[in-house]
C-alpha cells in the first residue's frame, strides 16, 4: 500500500512541477492581457522566437551562457519596441479585436524571422540540467522527481515574486494597474500609454525566453515549441487571463490533472489523454466559473 | 514659454468634428482668465465634454479632431500636443463618469495621479497629506478598494487624483452627475476651496445650471455645439432666458422644459 502511495505522490509532483513549465507560458500572456485585455496569440511565437535567438548565439556564434542570454532578452526588449510602435500604437484607437488580428499576424512574422535567421533544424539546448530523476531525493525520498523540474519550479517562482514586487511596489507597477483598469483615465491623468506597453511586451518577452529555455531543454528547440500557445490557454482558463497568481495555480492543476488522469484513467482510455484532458476541464470552468479562479472579478456597485 | 495675458485658456472658434463626419461643436469660443472658476452649460448632447476634449487633447483618442479655430493655453497652441504632455504643462481633465481605477485602493488612486511627476516618496507622502486636507472622507478610507466606495467618493477621488498631478487649471465634466444633493454641495466646496487656496483655474462642464453658476465667476451656454449665451455667472442667473430654459422658473412660476417649447412653438405659429 505504501507502494502505492509513494507512487502516487510521484506523479502528483511530477505533474505540478511540470506544471510550473505551463505558468510560466502563461504568464507571457497574462502581462498582455493585464495591459491591453488582449489575448496575445504571439506569444507562442515569442518563445520559439526567442529562445532559438539565445541557441543560436550559443551555438553559432560561441557565445558564453550568460552573455547570450542577457542577448536575447535585450532582444525581446527590441522587439516589444517595435511591436509598441510599429503595431500597437497605430492600432491605438482600433477595437480590441483587431489588435487579437494583429497579434496573429504579428506571430507569423516573428516564426518566420526566427527561421530566416537561425535555419529550420530542431536544435538540442543543453543547459547543464538533466532531465532526470535527483538521485539525493531518489535515495532519501524514494520520489523520481527530474532535476529539470525542480530548476522550472524554482524560476517560476523567482519570476512570480520578482514581477509581483514590481508591480505592486514600483512606479511603472502602479501605472499598469492603473492602465489595465481603465485606460482612458490613466492617460488623463498623463500616464503614458507607450511606456506602459513597452514595459509589457519586453516583461512577456523575456518570460517568453525563459519558458522557452526550460521546455527547449526538454523537448529540443524546434518549431512545435510555438504551439505552446494552446496550452496555456486552459491554463489561463482556469487561473484567470488577468491573474500572475492565476497563471501559477492554473499551471500547477492543469500540470497535476493531466499527469493523474493519464496515468489512473488514462488506460481505460487506450492512453494519452493528458493532450485533451486540460481542455475538458477549461470546458467546465469557462461553464461554471467563466472569470477563473483568480480572474478579476468584474465588480458592479448596485 | 508662458505670457502674462490673463487669460489661462482661450478658444477660439472651434468646430470639432468626430470620424471626419460627425459634426459636434459648429462654433465655440470661450475664455478662462487665471484663477477663475469658469461654467460651460447645457443639456446633453450640447457638446461640453467634446469641448473639454477638445482642451486636453484627448479627443484624439476618440476619433475626433479640432478642424478649425484654436485653442491657446498658457499663450501656446495646443495643437501638437497630447494628454501626458498636456498633464506635464499643468492642464488635467477629470473625465466625466468619475473613472476610478477600481481595483486599487484609494490612496494608490490618488497616488496613479503623481505618475507624470518625479517625486521620491517623501514628497508624495506630503503631498498626500495635503490633499486629504481637502479631502478628509478619502483619507479614512484609504485602504479600501476603489470599486466599492460610494459615488461621491469616487468623485472625490478622481478630482483629488488630478491634483496630484499639480495642476494650473482642472477641466471638471460633470462632477455632480448622479449625486445627492448634500454630495453635490459638498463638492463643489471642495472645487471653490481648490480654486481659491491652490489657485488653480476651473473650466467646469455641468448640467447642472443652478449650483454651477453659483460657485462659478463666468458662464457660457452652449446648445447643439454653438455657444448661445455667455456673461458673467450673476448676470446669467439673472437673466430671463436663462431662467425659463435651465433654471425652469418664469414669471408665471415654475414651468418645466416642455412646456416652454410647446410655448415658442405656439408663438411661432401665431406669428
Amino acid at each position: 500500500m505504501a507502494n502505492e502511495l509513494l507512487f502516487f505522490m510521484e506523479v502528483l509532483v511530477g505533474g505540478l512541477l511540470a506544471g510550473t513549465m505551463y505558468s510560466l507560458v502563461a504568464l507571457g500572456f497574462v502581462l498582455i492581457f493585464k495591459a491591453s485585455a488582449t489575448f496575445n496569440f504571439s506569444q507562442g511565437a515569442m518563445v520559439f522566437f526567442s529562445v532559438l535567438a539565445f541557441c543560436g548565439f550559443m551555438q553559432d556564434f560561441n557565445i558564453p551562457f550568460v552573455l547570450a542570454f542577457i542577448l536575447a532578452a535585450f532582444l525581446m526588449v527590441v522587439v516589444g519596441l517595435c511591436t509598441e510602435r510599429l503595431v500597437l500604437r497605430p492600432l491605438m484607437n482600433a477595437s480590441e479585436d483587431t489588435v487579437l488580428m494583429a497579434t496573429i499576424g504579428l506571430g507569423y512574422v516573428l516564426e518566420g524571422l526566427a527561421q530566416a535567421a537561425w535555419g529550420v533544424e530542431v536544435r538540442r539546448l543543453d543547459l547543464g540540467i538533466g532531465d532526470f530523476p535527483v538521485p539525493w531525493i531518489a535515495d532519501n525520498l524514494k520520489l523520481f522527481i527530474s532535476a529539470l523540474d525542480i530548476t522550472a519550479g524554482l524560476v517560476a517562482a523567482i519570476m512570480i515574486i520578482g514581477l509581483f514586487l514590481l508591480f505592486k511596489y514600483t512606479k511603472i507597477g502602479l501605472g499598469l494597474r492603473a492602465v489595465a483598469d481603465d485606460a482612458g483615465a490613466a492617460s488623463s491623468i498623463g500616464i503614458p500609454l507607450k511606456h506602459i506597453m513597452l514595459l509589457v511586451w519586453s516583461a512577456a518577452g523575456v518570460v517568453a525566453l525563459v519558458a522557452g529555455m526550460m521546455w527547449g531543454a526538454r523537448a529540443g528547440v524546434q518549431f512545435a515549441l510555438v504551439d505552446l500557445a494552446l496550452k496555456a490557454l486552459p491554463v489561463l482558463i482556469i487561473g484567470g487571463f488577468s491573474s500572475i497568481p492565476g497563471a501559477i495555480i492554473g499551471g500547477l492543476i492543469i500540470g497535476a490533472v493531466e499527469k493523474i488522469l493519464e496515468v489512473y484513467i488514462g488506460p481505460f482510455f487506450g492512453g494519452a489523454i493528458e493532450g485533451w484532458a486540460p481542455y475538458v476541464l477549461a470546458i467546465f470552468f469557462l461553464l461554471y466559473r467563466p472569470e477563473g479562479l483568480f480572474g478579476e472579478k468584474i465588480i458592479r456597485r448596485v | 514659454m508662458s505670457n502674462n495675458s490673463a487669460n489661462i485658456l482661450d478658444i477660439r472658434n472651434i468646430e470639432v468634428m468626430y470620424d471626419n463626419v460627425i459634426l459636434a461643436l459648429h462654433d465655440v469660443s470661450l475664455k478662462v482668465p487665471k484663477g477663475k472658476v469658469v461654467a460651460l452649460l447645457g443639456a446633453n448632447g450640447a457638446g461640453k465634454s467634446t469641448t473639454l476634449k477638445a482642451v486636453s487633447t484627448m479627443l484624439a483618442s476618440e476619433r475626433g479632431k479640432v478642424t478649425k479655430g484654436s485653442i491657446d493655453y498658457d499663450g501656446n497652441s495646443i495643437e501638437k500636443q497630447n494628454p501626458s504632455q498636456m498633464v506635464g504643462l499643468g492642464m488635467v481633465q477629470v473625465l466625466e463618469g468619475r473613472r476610478c481605477f477600481g481595483h486599487l485602493t484609494v490612496e494608490e488612486n490618488i497616488i496613479s495621479g503623481a505618475y507624470s511627476r518625479k517625486l521620491s516618496k517623501g514628497d508624495i507622502d506630503q503631498e498626500l497629506e495635503k490633499i486629504y486636507t481637502y479631502f478628509l472622507r478619502l483619507k479614512e478610507r484609504r485602504k479600501s478598494q476603489a470599486a466599492f466606495t460610494s459615488g461621491g467618493e469616487q468623485q472625490m477621488i478622481a478630482v483629488a487624483r488630478a491634483m496630484m498631478a499639480k495642476p494650473k487649471m482642472l477641466l471638471l465634466d460633470e462632477p455632480t452627475m448622479g449625486l445627492a444633493p448634500q454630495l453635490v454641495a459638498e463638492i463643489f466646496n471642495i472645487v471653490k476651496e481648490l480654486n481659491q487656496k491652490e489657485g488653480v483655474s476651473i473650466l467646469l462642464a455641468e448640467q447642472n445650471t443652478n449650483i454651477a453658476l453659483k460657485n462659478s465667476d463666468y458662464g457660457y451656454i452652449i446648445e447643439t455645439g454653438k455657444v448661445m449665451l455667455e456673461g458673467t455667472a450673476e448676470s446669467l442667473l439673472n437673466n430671463d432666458k436663462v431662467k425659463e430654459l435651465y433654471l425652469g422658473i418664469s414669471k408665471k412660476g415654475r414651468k418645466n422644459f416642455r412646456d416652454v417649447l410647446k410655448e415658442e412653438s405656439l408663438n411661432k405659429k401665431i406669428n
